[in-house]
């Protein structure tokens, strides 16, 4: 039995973009070792902080920081396989009549399988080095991990359609990036905000939908939430808003950039 | 679905909004936002001013020919093509791909069409000739064993079999080009449109590939094939018909023969003598030549020597030439050889667009 056409597509992409990567034999080793650099670094400067985080999710800091970098290593490499979208190649791919979702999880298939590969020596080496405790409940760490894939892949195509469009960065993308640093908590809880400004700061964090990518891979990954538990399905429901409004605004926002670069004729320019 | 035409366009008008906004600081300068004005201008509509690429196109294609769009630089001749394969979508008027109208129907459209554009190689550098294809069957929905199929059998009519192996990046221009006709064939339409096909090939190469179109292609496969091409011996070898477009407008459409000589009045009559000196009754004859209704010029070849090497008329086209002939053999001068210059498409070519000169003075 064959697989649906639609899937065989995708992992054509995805093999296309594996064997692509295979040839960079430099880059490969250098992103390979980056990964066990990457982890020491941050592992040995979180050591010695070794905060409790107690507030939110009830763990020590490393544990709180190595999930938090392990989930940005996810969400970076998906705006990162559209940057890397040649117009010659969208041109000719689009003459193959593909529908815009296969397009765009091909695009980013790759770059996420290898995100997640990534994921797995950050883990061992943080809870084999660092004595990194996670508290994993796997049903939602699924759940976690399909919902923030949602979030980003509506992320993605909103920045890809823009992109079409600009030739160059576009502007959403990068203040979206920009605020992340400070208002996702990456490197601290967003309810520390609070105390660094001012009280109800971390309210502006509920509405960056990466916010939600972190904390709810953090909820699942340090608390062992069941999903079951009602304030629990609460929080996963909020997360899950953000990738019900971002990926039909996301496609939208794709097929509009799409329609302008046609309309233009730029379709095929840098 | 059966139509009467496998391409139709109707008044097609494409209007391109000009740059010159970008360069005056209007906040998207070179194609970057960096000010808010520039985050606004890409949600606003298109802005003028505009060049109009295409203005009112009207052409029709027949199932089975082989049709060429001529035209020099900035005709519109690549624009027509990709608003035929829904890469560019067109302002007024209407195009249709075997009754499809393009703008409303474009995936069904590239069921019915696939486009060779050499801007648009779309290959992965770093895999093999046939890595990209099995990628692109997949694309296009073929089965795995379709696929494989379709594949070997590409690779044998272009002969890249030898070479299917062998990373992209090691490919000629020539194999390269194959490659992109691979593609192309993947999905087997009935309608191709290649955008200059020959365009940096060598002479051997730029043939073995016209030979693959025409022969193979057309003839035995019977797609449709529109081409567009600077390449006048091109056209002129390969087309059954052809539309020189000329500032977004259709200025001629016909078989190129018709083009040939529906864009003369007159033609080139001329004579080879054997062993005459230029004399006297020669200069008379010249002047009762000249005088003779249907002639528009008359041009003795006489060298230093005065040997009178032959001699040059043009003449109206539908003129009868007997009556020229007796006036140059009662003179009694023999004759070796009789030429009538026939023009080509690159006379018509240039007459039509550039050199209106040409329209009445060719040959002179």
């Amino acid at each position: 039995m064959e697989l649906p056409v639609e899937l065989k597509q995708i992992i054509a992409f995805t093999k296309r973009d594996f064997f692509s990567w295979t040839t960079y034999r430099a880059l490969m080793i250098t992103q390979v070792v980056n990964i066990f650099i990457g982890v020491f670094s941050w592992g040995v400067g979180a050591a010695y902080v070794q905060r409790p985080v107690s507030e939110m999710y009830g763990s020590d800091y490393i544990s709180f920081l190595l999930v938090g970098i392990a989930v940005g290593n996810l969400i970076m490499p998906l705006a990162q396989g559209f940057q890397a979208l040649n117009p010659w190649t969208l041109e000719t791919i689009l003459m193959t009549g593909i529908s815009t979702t296969v397009f765009v999880i091909g695009n980013v298939m790759w770059t996420y399988i290898f995100s997640i590969v990534t994921f797995i020596p950050y883990l061992i080496i943080g809870i084999s080095f660092f004595h990194v405790k996670l508290n994993v409940n796997v049903p939602s760490t699924i759940v976690a991990f399909t919902v923030s894939a949602a979030i980003l892949v509506g992320l993605a195509m909103i920045s890809t359609g823009l992109r079409i469009v600009t030739k160059s960065t576009d502007p959403i993308t990068w203040a979206i990036n920009v605020l992340q640093n400070l208002f996702a908590g990456i490197a601290f809880p967003v309810i520390y905000l609070d105390t660094i400004f001012f009280p109800g700061a971390s309210t502006i964090s509920w509405f960056l939908p990466q916010t939600w990518v972190y904390h709810l891979c953090r909820l699942s990954m340090l608390t062992n939430p069941s999903l079951l538990d009602p304030s629990i399905l609460i929080q996963f429901l909020e997360g899950s808003v953000f990738a019900v409004i971002l990926l039909p605004v996301g496609y939208k926002v794709f097929q509009w950039g799409l329609n302008r670069s046609k309309r233009e004729g730029t379709l095929g320019w840098y | 679905m059966t139509a009467e035409y496998a391409i139709e366009t109707v008044d097609l008008v494409k209007r391109y909004p000009t740059s010159a906004r970008r360069g005056r600081g209007w906040g998207f300068y070179g194609g970057q936002v960096t000010t808010f004005g520039g985050v606004l201008s890409i949600f606003r509509g298109i802005r003028g001013p505009f060049v109009e690429a295409l203005r009112g196109v009207n052409l029709r294609v027949e199932n089975g020919q082989i049709f060429g769009v001529l035209g020099p630089n900035g005709a519109g001749k690549t624009t027509l093509i990709k608003i035929l394969c829904t890469l560019v979508i067109h302002d007024e008027g209407e195009a249709y791909v075997n009754g499809l109208d393009v703008r409303k129907k474009p995936i069904e459209v590239l069921k019915n069409l696939q486009a060779v554009l050499p801007e648009s190689r779309g290959f992965n550098w770093r895999l093999t000739g046939r890595e990209n294809l099995e990628f692109y069957a997949s694309l296009y929905g073929l089965r795995d064993k379709e696929a494989k199929e379709r594949i070997d059998y590409l690779l044998d009519f272009t002969g890249l079999t030898d070479r299917a192996n062998d990373g992209y990046q090691r490919y000629s221009s020539g194999m390269q080009r194959k490659l992109l006709l691979c593609r192309a064939l993947l999905r087997s339409t009935p309608i191709m449109l290649f955008d200059e096909p020959t365009v940096g090939l060598d002479p051997a190469s730029a043939e073995e590939f016209r030979t693959l179109l025409h022969d193979r292609l057309a003839r035995k496969e019977k797609k449709t094939i529109l081409l567009s091409t600077h390449n006048l011996y091109e056209a002129q070898d390969m087309c059954d018909r052809i539309a020189i477009l000329d500032r977004g407008k259709i200025v001629a459409c016909d078989t190129p023969d018709n083009i040939r000589y529906t864009m003369f009045d007159e033609k080139v009559f001329e004579v080879t003598f054997i062993d005459a000196i230029y004399g006297d009754e020669h200069e008379r004859m010249v002047d009762e030549l000249e005088k003779m209704p249907g002639v528009h010029g008359v041009t003795p070849d006489v060298d230093p020597e005065r040997n009178f090497i032959g001699i040059s008329i043009r003449v109206n086209k539908s003129m009868d030439l007997s009556d020229i002939l007796d006036v140059i053999t009662k003179t009694g001068l023999k004759i070796r050889m009789i030429n009538t210059e026939e023009p080509t498409l690159e006379d018509a070519f240039m007459a039509i667009t550039g050199h209106p000169e040409r329209r009445r003075t060719w040959g002179a």
